[in-house]
């Protein structure tokens, strides 16, 4: 099976977790999030204004680094590519993914 | 919906799948020149693969159907809104994790072909968190696969869509730790990663609030998952002490505003007014004619209205809901004792 979520367990492949296993909760051993930041993709926020914005992670272009792809409601799709010399949260400014026609990627809707 | 990279046709080739809000699974088949445009994933019967609500394409209208409901089904029913491909039974194919929109639980359709020949069961099975339907407060926005724990099986992370339009609670992140084995998952009961947003923010965006969509890596490489969360904020502008210069000015928008949706009102009023009688379908045709003639008239008013608002908003606190991806950063791996390490 090959799937996203198999290429993020090699990608941390150098992860320490802990889980239920110490005095503590497990809720509290295996997670604590800082604040979160929103994310920008070249000037702008990205997802900015999409209806139901559902980002994941993708190496779209191959060059080793997750790019992310986000979707939305209305069945569209979005690249933005990581830009990796500036750091691990910079992504330029999202395209359109399109079909092998050069068409936008459109999943049926209602 | 809430897209996968996944291999789902085993040609060594990416595809997307993708649940919509039409109520069924897709997959966007990839090629050695990029991707086909979607198709609906079909049962072995040729039928579309749903819960219970779904659009009806043929019918034009929504629709539910108890078709795929497992015998003796005591759950609400459901709309299929997102989708995921799994090998549940680790028998070399996927099967689908279905998401929920309406009551908030999910199911699974089993593969009872191969990986190359699929042959999607007919009926959707409950999948059981703590041995009870799982179910997602505020109802699922997607659920998604990963070693949380790494322990070399996946476990089930599940968004919570929550109220995406109003003050109600908005939605969390949640972590189903799968307990079972390769083969035949088990899912504990779920340890809240994000909490529900209670809202209320004042000042600016905090949080992603409603509808969060996640995904999960290690984004810092500092050796522990982090999540990036899509979703509206809602928050409400700090109130300011107004001048009076200003206070007459609010008062002026404001009466202008009225105008201008009591304008729209009367416009829409006209078009019911005149299909009024009418049977079903020559009032759809009729009501089309007339909302197209009159959409120039009803795009200025809308530029109209925008403009006031955005006049109006900074002075009198509008409350806000915008979309945007967050980035949580996971900082447990810092302080947290390695386990058999």
């Amino acid at each position: 099976m090959q799937t996203r979520s198999l290429t993020f367990v090699a990608a941390a492949g150098s992860a320490l977790f802990v889980s239920a296993i110490t005095a503590q909760s497990p809720a509290s051993a295996t997670h604590a999030f800082a604040a979160p930041v929103r994310l920008m993709a070249g000037k702008q926020f990205l997802g900015e204004k999409r209806l139901f914005p559902s980002p994941v992670f993708h190496d779209v272009n191959g060059d080793g680094h997750r790019d992310l792809v986000v979707g939305d409601l209305r069945g569209h799709l979005t690249v933005a590519l990581r830009v990796p010399e500036g750091g691990a949260l910079a992504f330029a400014a999202e395209t359109k993914l399109q079909d092998v026609d050069g068409k936008d990627i459109d999943f049926h809707n209602w | 919906m809430s897209p996968q990279f996944v291999d789902f046709n085993h040609d060594g080739k990416l595809d997307i799948v993708a649940g919509t809000f039409d109520g069924s699974p897709h997959v966007a088949y990839g090629t050695d020149q990029g991707f086909k445009q979607p198709e609906q994933i079909l049962d072995h019967k040729g039928e579309r693969i749903v819960l219970n609500q779904f659009w009806n394409f043929d019918s034009k209208k929504w629709d539910s159907t108890k078709r795929s409901d497992a015998a003796g089904n005591t759950l609400p029913n459901g709309h299929c809104t997102s989708a995921i491909a799994f090998d549940w039974d680790q028998d070399g194919d996927l099967d689908l994790l279905l998401g929920d929109h309406d009551s908030g639980h999910l199911y699974r359709r089993v593969n009872e072909g191969t990986s190359t020949e699929p042959r999607f069961a007919l009926v959707n099975v409950p999948v059981l968190a703590d041995g009870k339907a799982l179910h997602v407060a505020g109802t699922v926005t997607t659920p998604l696969l990963v070693d949380w724990d790494r322990d070399g099986l996946l476990d089930l992370v599940c968004g919570g869509m929550g109220d995406a339009y109003s003050e109600a609670t908005g939605g969390g992140v949640y972590l189903y730790r799968n307990t079972g084995k390769l083969g035949a998952p088990t899912f504990a009961a779920a340890v809240t990663l994000i909490e529900p947003s209670g809202k209320g923010h004042v000042g600016g965006p905090l949080r992603p609030d409603s509808g969060l969509y996640m995904d999960v890596a290690d984004v810092d490489t500092d050796g522990d998952l982090d999540l990036v969360v899509g979703g509206y904020s809602h928050w409400k502008p700090k109130p300011r002490e107004l001048t009076a210069e200003e206070k007459a000015k609010v008062a002026a928008l404001q009466a202008e505003l009225a105008k201008v949706n009591a304008a729209s009102q009367a416009t829409m009023q006209t078009v019911t007014d005149a299909v009024k009688g009418l049977d079903e379908a020559a009032a759809a045709t009729k009501r089309g004619e007339l909302l197209a003639a009159k959409r120039p008239e009803l795009s200025a008013l809308g530029k109209q209205r925008q403009s006031l608002t955005e006049e109006l908003d900074p002075l009198v606190s509008t409350p806000q809901r915008v979309s945007y991806v967050w980035v949580y950063t996971n900082t447990t791996v810092a302080s947290a004792p390695a386990k058999g390490q």
